[in-house]
């Protein structure tokens, strides 16, 4: 059995775990409570990678798409729009928004994108707060009625395949191809005929587009939605910590990322304000000084046996 | 306007190491907000007056810079861009959520009769803390150009910034010079903050926004000119002066946004950069 195959079969083997826990997990409500944030963080960090890790352009504002989903199906399900429609426009809105914003910011490469993306998700939410008679402002949506559970649990996993499937499949087309040869050398794609703006666009469209979805099923889950919480500067920095802990730029490393952060929320969250955020940025700085490729790097390691170096070791060990 | 001092006082740090290191350093906010809080516990704690506390904060913040430099940010001064980025917005999330465990999330502020004070110049009731730090700007923006024109030490930081591989041939450390010349960008981050908490009160999440209006008067300025800092930081308190008065306060944080993004995307080179590039034709 070659590689591909084997891996093909690992994913159907999780797959159907995955459909099949509703009906076999004892304590199914908690369970699903957490595979399903699992699913939609790893979704959500797939989403972002498309742009931030296979084309290399790190986003600190991709809130502002998750916001827009959210937002959008929450104002029209209040206005008796079916699901139906409300998600789509979500995630078509969120689109048309990164369109808007893609086309300048594009025209900045690498660190100073990232700084004006800082900027537009500052921007975002700022507009959310301020233009109430849309918004509500400071105090919110509340949503009305939610899908039970299980539906949500399907939704946020038919998200999370089809994010991963997308980034499995861009990964190895032409276009994941031109994405790559950005990363590396965005001087050097374009000499070799790569339209780098207009590759670049279509990442961050699809990428919105996703996190539009996202935002959707955030808002119809937890029934209450306020610009901190899905325009916060906390949710960029999570789409960015996820697939950074998993392994940037690539199909798995996200979705690795998603189990960890989801993880590390739930045991840190509870116990003192902000801690899981002071872990991450720990984290975030080991992982950049002492294997930036994150988990799949050190499972990379271990696997072709170098000798990894001492701080690694040490977590072996323990 | 009053405020463009504290503006480019918090701005200084960021435009020194970008020009030495050629990194851009989001802990920035993390370290104005830093000295923000150790002026405020100086204060509550052990009574120490708010302007004193500059004396504590800046070689303290300069040894802790130059260590960071040591022990971190070295190792990834030769990768690509976005690794020092993420390393440095890694030391930001550490510090600010180390504040929020130590000094929790309430909002914090010092009072002091000197706060509240008032003079009148010319008609005008001035508050007297917004025309120290004005002071402070400007006394700093003379400092450091006198620092790095007059001193071995400057003239090694600026010729380390304009070609580090020259510098080092003609005998510069430039590993010494990168250690020193980013222990004093956070050294003035931290007299930054510690200014800043006279004007405003704060909590650990503040830097944020002030951090992107640094961003944005840095870009302004032309990311690596000391004198373009100061001319940065004015031509934002203007713009934020005039704009309010044309929108709601609240508001008034998105202006910093705008401008930043325009000016990014319509002037790359800054304001000093386009007229340099100008005068040459």
């Amino acid at each position: 059995m070659d590689r591909r195959t084997a891996s093909l079969a690992a994913c159907g083997v999780a797959l159907a775990a995955a459909i099949a826990v509703p009906f076999v997990a004892s304590r199914a409500e908690y369970v699903l409570d957490v595979l399903f944030l699992v699913f939609l963080y790893g979704a959500m960090a797939t989403a972002w990678n498309l742009l931030g890790g296979f084309a290399g352009q790190v986003s600190f504002g991709h809130a502002a798409f998750l916001g827009i989903g959210a937002y959008t199906t929450a104002i029209l399900t209040q206005l008796g729009i079916s699901l139906w429609i409300a998600v789509p426009a979500g995630a078509l809105l969120a689109g048309a928004f990164s369109l808007v914003i893609g086309i300048p910011a594009f025209r900045l490469r690498g660190p100073y994108f990232s700084i004006a993306t800082i900027g537009i998700g500052e921007a975002t939410r700022l507009i959310a707060l301020n233009w109430t008679s849309l918004t509500g402002g400071a105090s919110g949506l509340t949503l009305a009625t939610a899908p039970p559970l299980i539906v949500q649990y399907f939704a946020a996993l038919a998200l999370c395949v089809v994010s991963v499937a997308l980034a499995a499949w861009i990964k190895v087309s032409r276009f994941g191809y031109a994405l790559a040869a950005i990363r590396q050398d965005p001087d050097a794609a374009e000499t070799l005929g790569v339209a780098t703006t207009v590759a670049k666009t279509q990442a961050l469209f699809l990428s919105a587009c996703l996190l539009g979805v996202a935002g959707s099923i955030y808002a119809l889950h937890y029934l209450f939605i306020s610009p901190d919480s899905v325009f916060g500067f906390g949710t960029s920095i999570g789409l960015v910590i996820m697939p950074i802990i998993g392994g940037l730029g690539t199909v798995t490393g996200p979705l690795l990322g998603a189990v960890v952060y989801t993880f590390i929320r739930e045991q840190l969250a509870a116990t003192l304000a902000n801690a899981d955020l002071l872990a991450f940025g720990l984290l975030l700085i080991a992982i950049v000084v002492f294997e930036p490729r994150g988990i799949l790097g050190i499972i990379d390691r271990v696997r072709s046996g170098k000798k990894p170096p001492p701080e690694i070791a040490a977590v072996g060990d323990g | 306007m009053l405020v463009a001092g504290l503006y480019a006082a918090m701005s200084y740090g960021l435009a020194l190491i970008y020009g030495v290191l050629k990194i851009i350093n989001l802990a920035n906010a993390g370290f104005l907000m830093l000295g923000a809080y150790v002026t405020w516990w100086l204060f509550t704690a052990f009574h120490v007056h708010p302007l004193l506390a500059p004396l504590a904060i800046v070689p303290l913040f300069f040894l802790f810079g130059s260590a960071l430099e040591r022990t971190l940010v070295r190792r990834v001064l030769g990768a690509e861009p976005i690794i020092s980025l993420l390393l440095l917005f890694g030391v930001w999330l550490v510090l600010q959520n180390l504040a929020y465990v130590i000094w929790t999330g309430d909002t914090r502020s010092i009072d002091t009769p000197f706060i509240d004070a008032t003079v009148s110049v010319a008609g005008m009731q001035l508050a007297v803390p917004r025309l120290y730090v004005f002071a402070m700007g400007v006394l700093v923006l003379v400092g450091l150009q006198l620092f790095l024109t007059r001193t071995y030490l400057g003239r090694a930081i600026r010729a380390t910034a304009q070609d580090r591989d020259a510098a080092r041939l003609v005998g510069v450390d430039v590993e010494r010079v990168n250690g020193i010349a980013f222990g004093i960008g956070i050294a003035l981050a931290g007299f930054g903050g510690s200014l800043l908490s006279l004007l405003f009160s704060f909590t650990p999440d503040f830097g944020r926004t002030l951090s992107l209006k640094s961003f944005c008067i840095v870009v302004l300025g032309g990311l690596d000119s000391i004198v373009g800092v100061a001319f940065g930081a004015l031509s934002l308190s203007l713009a934020e002066a005039f704009g309010v008065r044309y929108m709601p306060a609240s508001l008034q944080n998105l202006i910093s946004f705008v401008v930043l993004v325009v000016v990014l995307i319509v002037l790359p080179k800054g304001i000093v950069g386009t007229l340099r590039a100008l005068r040459r034709g």
